[in-house]
C-alpha cells in the first residue's frame, strides 16, 4: 500500500511522507458478578502527509482506499499550512527492543489466567473486584520520498484491576495496572496486589483542625505522573517552541530544583512508547528535557521544528482520526538517594498521596492546579497514620518543582512513565 | 450495503449477535492566531460484532473496513463462547424496530468546500482581533461531521440513520500589564453550516469575557447565593446527575443516585430527553435499537429513574429506555446521557436576582467535575450580585461540594428554559466520548461556599 501511494505521487508533489499502522488486540475483562466479556479489535489506519506548491496537506484513513486517501490529502495541501518542510533522509535506526514473542502469542486462556490470578489475590469480603487482561499486537510502517522505509512490530500486554471499597467509608474506585512489551510476571501481579492493600488497609483518620497553609506531600509515582501534567504539556511541540508555554524561551535556564531531571526515553527496552523510529521517519534517540534543573530540550515533530527553525527531536506520532501530533514516548525520572520509608520520615508532618485525580487548574498556562487526592494519607515521621477524605492538593506545578525537592530511588514504571517518590510542598485542604 | 450487513448477522450461529457499522466523514480546520494550522478531510469506517448465546458472556470484534462482516461475526461468537463467562448475558426485551434514514440530506456539511471552511475560520479569526487590541493570541477551530450508522440485530432490528454536525470552537488569549487571561466558547447544531450562520455574535461575547477577565477582582471566599446561567446550569445537572443516573456498574461509579432518594427540593425535576427535535444527540434508536425515549431521572426532588441499556435494565428489572450510546466508532454501548434537561420553574433571572442580597452570577463554566457525590465546578465568567442587581466581574469562583448538599439547596428555577448550543462531548474512561446537549432555566442555590479550597 505504501509504495503505491508513493508512486501515485511521484511528480505531483515536492515530497510526502507515509505511516501505516495495524493493531490486533485481545481483552478480557471479568465482572465482581464473574461475568466475563472477551472482545477483539483488529483496525489499520494510513496516514499520509504530503507538500505540494509549499503548502502541507494531510489526511487519514482505516480504508483501504488509496484514491480517497490521496484526494483528500491533496485538498487538504490546497488549504493547508505554508510551511518549508524537509524531509528525513534514511538513516541507521537505533536498536530497540518493542514485541516479545510470548505476549504476541497470547490467547484467551492466558489473559484470563493472569486475570483471575490478579483477581483471586484481590478478592476479600469488603471488595468488589473487577480484572482485566489485553494484548495487543501491532506492526507500524514508516516511509517518505526520500527514501526513508522502515517497520517495526510492537506487542503490549496488560493486567489491571478496580476494586471498590465496601463500607468503612467512601473511596473512589481505586484503579491499578501495569503494561509492557511482555506479560506481566506473577511478581508484577503481586505488586499489583501489595499496592492496592497498602492504600486500602489504613483507616480512615479525621483532621482536627484542619493544614496550615503548606504541607509536605510525598508524590507516589502514579500521583506524580497526573502532577508532572502541566510540565510535559509546557515541554511539548507548539506550545513550548512557539506559544503560551512558561518554558518558552527558557532554554539552558535553571528553572527547577537542581533534583529535578527529567529525560524522554524511546530506546527503553520494552515499554509502551519504546519505538526506533519515529512517525515522521526520524530516527530516535534518548532526550534529556530537564537536567539538573536546567531546561535542556523541548519536544519536537518535523512540522513544529520546520515552524520554530529547530530540528525535530524525533517525538512524531499519528493516532486515528487526528493530525500528526507531538508527544513523549517514555518518560523517566532520575532517581535520587533515599528510600520511599526515608522520604516519608524526613517530611516529618505531612501527606503521602498515592494518586490524584486530574482536574483543569484554575489557570492551566501558568501551572497552577487544583488537585482532589482521594488516596491521601496522613504521615507523622513515617508513620502512615491513616486516609484523609476529602483532600485537594493546590498550588503551583512549576513552582512546587522549583521549590523544596527531595527525590526518592523507588522509581517504577506506570505505563510509559518511569517515575520515584518526589517530596514537594504544596497547599492542602480536607473537604470532608 | 443493508444486504451484507444483514446476511453476515443471518449467518452468525450465536444466540444474539449485533452488527454495528458506522461511516464517519469529517472536516478540521485550525486557525492559530491569523495563520492556517491544518485543513483536513477524512473518512473512517468500522463497527462493532456483539455475541452471546445462551450460558455464555460477551465476545465482540471491533474491526476497520467492510472487507470480512461474517468473519468478525464468527470470531465474535468464538469469543463469546471462549469467554467461560459465569455468569450469562441476560438482555431485555425491546420491540423490534426497522428504520431507514431519509436521504440526501438537505444541508450536507460534506459539499461545503474545505477552502471555504478555511476562509471562514479565518474571517472569525480577524473579527476576533479586530474587536479589542489586548486579545493577543486566538485559536479557531471549524469541525464538521456526517456520522452514518448501520445496526442489524439477530432479533430483526434494523436501523440506518444519518448525523451531520458543525462545530466551531474559539479560544482568545489577552494580555495587558502582563496579566494573561483565556476565554473559550463554542458552538454546535446539527445539520450543515446553514445551521451556523449567527456563530460572529460568539465572537464578541468571548472577546467580553476575556477582556473583563483581565480587570476582574479575584472572589472573596465565603458562603454565597449563587445564581447560574442556563448554560451552567445545564452543565451541572448533566455532569452531577445525568451522567451518573444509571444502575451502578462495576468500577465506573459508585451508585450515586439510588432510586427513591429525595435530592433535592420539590421545584428540581431532572431527565434526559435523546427525542428532543433536532439536536446534536437526538436519536430515533440508541445503539442497541431501543426506541429512544424520554426519561425521567429526579421527579420533584425524588430519583424516580435511571438510564438504561437492555443488559442494565435486564439486570434491574426495568425497561431499557434507549439510552445505550456508544463512544467510539468500535467502541461497545453502554448507558449515557444525551439531551439532559432541567424543567423549568417559574418567574425570570430578574426574579431570581431580586431575592438576592449579596452573590454570586455564573454565566460559563470551564469545568464540572464529579467523582462519587462530590461536583466540583469552575467558573469561566461570573460576577457579583448586590443589592439584586449584576454588578462587577470576578474570577477564581470555584465550587466544591457534595452532590446532595449542593441540589439540597436549590431554592429556585426559572421559567427561561434553553436548549446549549455549545460544543458539549461527555468523557466517561473506556466507555468512550458522545456529543450530548444541554438545557435548562436560570437556577439559584443558597449558601453555597466559593473560595480557592472548596469547603
Amino acid at each position: 500500500m505504501i509504495g503505491s501511494i508513493l508512486d501515485s505521487l511521484a511528480g505531483r508533489v515536492t515530497g510526502a511522507d507515509v505511516v501505516v499502522k495495524t493493531d490486533d488486540t485481545l481483552s478480557l475483562a471479568i465482572s465482581p458478578d464473574g461475568e466475563s466479556r472477551v472482545m477483539s479489535s483488529q483496525f489499520r489506519t494510513s496516514h499520509l502527509r504530503l507538500l505540494r506548491d509549499g503548502r502541507i496537506g494531510f489526511a487519514s484513513s482505516t480504508g483501504a482506499d488509496v484514491a480517497e486517501l490521496i484526494g483528500h490529502a491533496m485538498m487538504s495541501a490546497a488549504s493547508g499550512e505554508a510551511l518549508p518542510l524537509l524531509f528525513p533522509a534514511a538513516a541507521p535506526l537505533p536498536e530497540v527492543s518493542t514485541r516479545t514473542p510470548q505476549a504476541a502469542a497470547a490467547d484467551t486462556s492466558s489473559l484470563e489466567y493472569l486475570a483471575r490470578a490478579l483477581g483471586d489475590r484481590l478478592l476479600r469480603s469488603n471488595r468488589r473486584v473487577e480484572v482485566w487482561a489485553e494484548r495487543s499486537l501491532g506492526a507500524i510502517q514508516v516511509a517518505n520520498s526520500r527514501a526513508v522505509w522502515a517497520g517495526y512490530d510492537v506487542t503490549l500486554a496488560g493486567v489491571g484491576a478496580v476494586v471498590e471499597s465496601i463500607g468503612a467509608g467512601w473511596a473512589p474506585p481505586l484503579r491499578v495496572h501495569c503494561a509492557a512489551a511482555a506479560l506481566p510476571t506473577l511478581l508484577e501481579v503481586e505488586a499489583l496486589v501489595a499496592e492496592v492493600d497498602q492504600r486500602l488497609d489504613p483507616p480512615i483518620v479525621a483532621l482536627p483542625g484542619g493544614f496550615p497553609r503548606e504541607v509536605p506531600v510525598c508524590l507516589a509515582p502514579r500521583a506524580l505522573g497526573t502532577f508532572l501534567g502541566p510540565l510535559k504539556a509546557a515541554l511539548t511541540g507548539r506550545a513550548a517552541l512557539l506559544g503560551d508555554s512558561p518554558l518558552r524561551g527558557q532554554l539552558q535556564q535553571k528553572v527547577f530544583n537542581a533534583a529535578i531531571t527529567l529525560i524522554d526515553d524511546p530506546l527503553a527496552s520494552g515499554r509502551p512508547g519504546s519505538r526506533p523510529i519515529d512517525d515522521d521517519g526520524v530516527p530516535s534517540r534518548r532526550l534529556g528535557l530537564i537536567t539538573a534543573g536546567y531546561v535542556t530540550a523541548r519536544l519536537a515533530d518535523l512540522q513544529v521544528g520546520a515552524s520554530a527553525g529547530v530540528p525535530s527531536t524525533g517525538h512524531a506520532w499519528r493516532f486515528p482520526g487526528s493530525s500528526p501530533r507531538v508527544g513523549f514516548t517514555n518518560l523517566r525520572m532520575a532517581p535520587g538517594a533515599g528510600s520511599r520509608s526515608e522520604l516519608l520520615a524526613g517530611m516529618g508532618w505531612g501527606l503521602w498521596v498515592a494518586d490524584l485525580e486530574w482536574g483543569t487548574g484554575p489557570n492551566g498556562i501558568s501551572g497552577a492546579v487544583t488537585l482532589k487526592a482521594p488516596w491521601a494519607y496522613l504521615v507523622q515521621d513515617g508513620v502512615v497514620l491513616g486516609r484523609l477524605e476529602g483532600v485537594v492538593l493546590s498550588g503551583n506545578v512549576f513552582e512546587a518543582l522549583r521549590g523544596e525537592v527531595v527525590v526518592g530511588n523507588d522509581a517504577i514504571w506506570v505505563s510509559a512513565q518511569c517515575l520515584p517518590s518526589v517530596v514537594l510542598r504544596l497547599t492542602a485542604y480536607c473537604n470532608a | 450495503m443493508k444486504e451484507r450487513i444483514q446476511e453476515a448477522v443471518r449467518r452468525s450461529p450465536a444466540g444474539y449477535t449485533e452488527l454495528r457499522l458506522r461511516r464517519v466523514w469529517s472536516t478540521a480546520v485550525l486557525v492559530r492566531d491569523r495563520r492556517i494550522e491544518t485543513a483536513t478531510r477524512g473518512s473512517d469506517i468500522g463497527g462493532l460484532v456483539r455475541c452471546c448465546s445462551p450460558g455464555t458472556g460477551w465476545g465482540g470484534a471491533s474491526f476497520s473496513g467492510t472487507e470480512r462482516l461474517d468473519t468478525e461475526a464468527r470470531r465474535a461468537h468464538e469469543l463469546s463462547l471462549a469467554s467461560r463467562s459465569r455468569v450469562p448475558v441476560l438482555l431485555a426485551p425491546i420491540a423490534v424496530r426497522q428504520f431507514d434514514a431519509p436521504s440526501p440530506l438537505p444541508d450536507d456539511p460534506r459539499d461545503f468546500p474545505l477552502t471555504e471552511a478555511r476562509q471562514r475560520a479565518e474571517s472569525l479569526a480577524e473579527a476576533l482581533f479586530a474587536t479589542d487590541r489586548r486579545i493577543g493570541s486566538a485559536r479557531i477551530l471549524l469541525r464538521d461531521e456526517v456520522v452514518e450508522t448501520w445496526l442489524a440485530t439477530s432479533e430483526g432490528s434494523w436501523i440506518h440513520a444519518l448525523r451531520p454536525e458543525v462545530s466551531i470552537a474559539i479560544l482568545a488569549v489577552a494580555e495587558e500589564d502582563g496579566n494573561v487571561e483565556r476565554a473559550l466558547g463554542s458552538f454546535a447544531a446539527r445539520g450543515g453550516w446553514r445551521s451556523a450562520s449567527a456563530v460572529e455574535q460568539l465572537v464578541g461575547s468571548i472577546s467580553t469575557r476575556v477582556v473583563e477577565r483581565l480587570h476582574a477582582a479575584p472572589v472573596r471566599p465565603g458562603r454565597y447565593t449563587v445564581v447560574l446561567d442556563p448554560a451552567a446550569a445545564g452543565t451541572l445537572v448533566h455532569r452531577a446527575v445525568t451522567h451518573v443516573a444509571r444502575p451502578a456498574l462495576p468500577g465506573v461509579d459508585p451508585d450515586v443516585l439510588p432510586m427513591g432518594t429525595r435530592v433535592g427540593p420539590e421545584i428540581l425535576t431532572v431527565g434526559d430527553d435523546p427525542t428532543a427535535e433536532g439536536l446534536r444527540a437526538s436519536a430515533v434508536c440508541d445503539d442497541e435499537g431501543t426506541v429512544a425515549r424520554r426519561t425521567t431521572i429526579i421527579q420533584n426532588g425524588v430519583v424516580v429513574g435511571h438510564l438504561q441499556s437492555r443488559e442494565t435494565a435486564a439486570a434491574t428489572a426495568q425497561a431499557p429506555t434507549g439510552h445505550a450510546r456508544a463512544g467510539s466508532l468500535r467502541g461497545a454501548p453502554h448507558p449515557r446521557a444525551s439531551n439532559s434537561y432541567l424543567a423549568q420553574g417559574e418567574g425570570s433571572l430578574d426574579d431570581l436576582l431580586q431575592g438576592t442580597g449579596t452573590g454570586v452570577y455564573i454565566s460559563d463554566l470551564l469545568a464540572c467535575e464529579a467523582a462519587g457525590d462530590q461536583v466540583t465546578l469552575r467558573a469561566g465568567s461570573a460576577r457579583m450580585i448586590r443589592s439584586g442587581r449584576l454588578a462587577e466581574p470576578v474570577k477564581g469562583v470555584q465550587i466544591g461540594a457534595s452532590l446532595l448538599s449542593l441540589l439540597g439547596r436549590v431554592d429556585a428555577v426559572a421559567a427561561d428554559f434553553e436548549w446549549d448550543t455549545a460544543s458539549s462531548r461527555c468523557e466517561d474512561g473506556g466507555a468512550g466520548v458522545v456529543t450530548v446537549t444541554n438545557g435548562a432555566p436560570h437556577l439559584r442555590i443558597v449558601d453555597v461556599g466559593i473560595g480557592e479550597g472548596m469547603p
